[in-house]
């Protein structure tokens, strides 16, 4: 069997900011992203992804050996195509059989096509529009039991037992990084791993009692940091005296001071200060200056409900607090709303209030209203510089990709600029 | 539309005077919006703003932002309104 893990086109924008540089099986959730969690669910590593096509340049470098939008290799071999979006432990689906679309409702949850069906498949047509194609060759449907993630609240809200699931698929525990005493474990120690070349300062605090705390390779912990598990922070990231409270799942290479609660952070993040962020999903190479912060739970404790892509949603739960996308920076004290979207490659200016609750990709959020600011070239450069710090290259590549994102989110940038202009003109 | 490059002039005065707050009476074609005017980068991303809504008119803000003095904004929102509503 060939696994094919696939993105439905068409839900994508579900996930906007997060999902716009990234295809959206990428989001994190607990200890991996939803597909790895497929792939560990199948026991089988995927042959090839289906992502949108601008993904594909940037996608492919951390692809591995797996094709992005090319099923030739798969064919001539019974093929699971897999909706990224599935919850991995509802997933049921044998890798043999013949061939079959499983469905949730109106969503994909899987295409298993075998023998002569396999040559039927069409790279340019994924998603929901797998059905289309496979149905007219006589391939059968049928309803599953399966559960979604329809939104990037949804991967956050689940990611603290998502954590502690992980963990325990993981099987490791213990001690093989260095412990500094004086330290305290509370819980039982078989809550707790602490992988190879971590170092933990004196003074740090590991509560395992309500979940398990696992601390990967070359994780720094600063003297005074409590960590309260369900916990996983990634390799080479460093906590800086924080205060990490239930339900965090950092990635690589964060920097991560001040409160964090039932968050989760991407690669190469930076909340270096105190401030809190609670219930937040922050993508990669995001900076937030010191103080900032956000809301998490309305004051009435009603439903949070956030406007994305122009429509405002309820997302049915009282604890959301911001997602933030990638490149985005903010200045010292800046206060986000309880269920705030800010977008992605946005550079944003405190104004001691909390900030709009929608703000889009590339704007230059400058004394309380948003403007072109000195433009997306000055962003890039600031990308380009923070990459390279890291020693990761800015390309011609990335560029494109961004180019591409500016393009997607330009129409909702448009009208928050003109009304900014207008705001501005006023004063 | 012919557009009037002294109306553009002395709207382009006006709003300068205003964003800035300095006397439009006193400006001067040569001046330098950030030597002679005073204008930090806040206030320049401002002025691109208000001109904008001035004109109404769309400009690419690396080209806006390149532009240093009042004359040679003058000459720069002329040919965008031009361009835009000419």
């Amino acid at each position: 069997m060939k696994l094919v893990v696939f993105e439905d086109i068409q839900a994508a924008a579900n996930f906007f900011p997060i999902s716009l540089s990234r295809p959206v099986f990428e989001l994190r959730c607990g200890m991996f992203n939803l597909a790895e969690k497929i792939t560990k669910r199948l026991s089988a590593e995927p042959s090839a992804y289906l992502v949108r096509d601008y993904l594909v340049a940037t996608f492919k470098r951390r692809a591995g050996s797996a094709a992005v939008n090319d099923l030739a290799a798969v064919k001539n071999d019974t093929v699971l195509m897999v909706n990224g979006q599935v919850k991995a432990a509802s997933l049921k689906v044998a890798a043999d059989g013949p061939s079959e679309i499983g469905m949730k409702g109106d969503q994909v949850v899987y295409c298993r096509l075998a023998g002569n069906d396999t040559a039927k498949i069409d790279a340019a047509k994924v998603g929901i529009e797998t059905l289309p194609l496979v149905d007219g060759h006589n391939v059968a449907v049928k309803q599953v039991e399966a559960e979604f993630f329809n939104y990037s609240w949804d991967i956050m809200l689940e990611s603290p037992h998502e954590i502690a699931h992980d963990f325990k698929m993981v099987g490791k525990s213990g001690i093989e990084g260095t412990v500094e005493q004086p330290n305290a474990i509370r819980g039982s120690k078989d809550d707790v791993y602490i992988a190879p070349g971590a170092k933990i300062h004196p003074m740090v605090v590991i509560d395992a009692s309500a979940g398990p705390v696992y601390l990967s390779e070359d994780v720094e912990v600063h003297p005074f940091t409590r960590i309260e598990g369900p916990a996983f922070v990634g390799r080479k990231s460093l906590l800086l005296g924080a205060k990490l409270r239930e339900g965090c799942s950092i990635g690589p290479v964060c920097r991560v001071g001040g409160e964090v609660e039932e968050s989760i952070m991407h690669a190469y993040s930076n909340k270096y200060h105190d401030g809190f962020l609670g219930h937040a999903y922050v993508g990669e190479w995001v900076n937030l200056g010191a103080l900032t912060t956000n809301s998490d739970l309305k004051n009435d404790y009603s439903t949070v409900e956030v406007m994305l892509n122009g429509q405002k949603i309820d997302t049915g739960s009282n604890k959301v607090g911001s997602i933030i996308g990638d490149h985005t920076k903010t200045s010292i004290a800046t206060l986000f709303n309880t269920g705030s979207i800010i977008g992605a490659m946005g550079l944003l200016m405190g104004t001691g209030e909390p900030l709009p609750k929608a703000i889009p990709s590339f704007a230059w959020f400058i004394n309380g209203v948003v403007t072109k600011g000195f433009g997306r070239k000055a962003l890039y450069k600031t990308a380009e510089t923070a990459t390279s710090r890291r020693k990761m290259p800015w390309t011609q590549d990335d560029l494109d990709l961004w180019e591409k994102i500016f393009e997607i989110t330009k129409e909702e940038r448009d009208v928050a600029v003109a009304k900014g202009r207008k705001q501005m003109v006023r004063r | 539309m012919a557009v009037d490059k002294d109306d553009v002039a002395r709207r382009v005065k006006e709003v300068t005077a205003r964003v800035l707050n300095v006397d439009a009476d006193k400006i001067q074609p040569t001046d330098t919006f950030s030597g002679d005017l005073g204008a930090e980068s806040i206030q320049s991303i401002e002025l691109v703003a208000a001109f904008e809504e001035e004109f109404n008119i769309e400009m690419d803000e690396d080209e806006a932002l390149s532009v240093t003095n009042v004359g040679k904004a003058i000459e720069f929102i002329h040919d965008n309104v031009v361009k835009q509503h000419g």
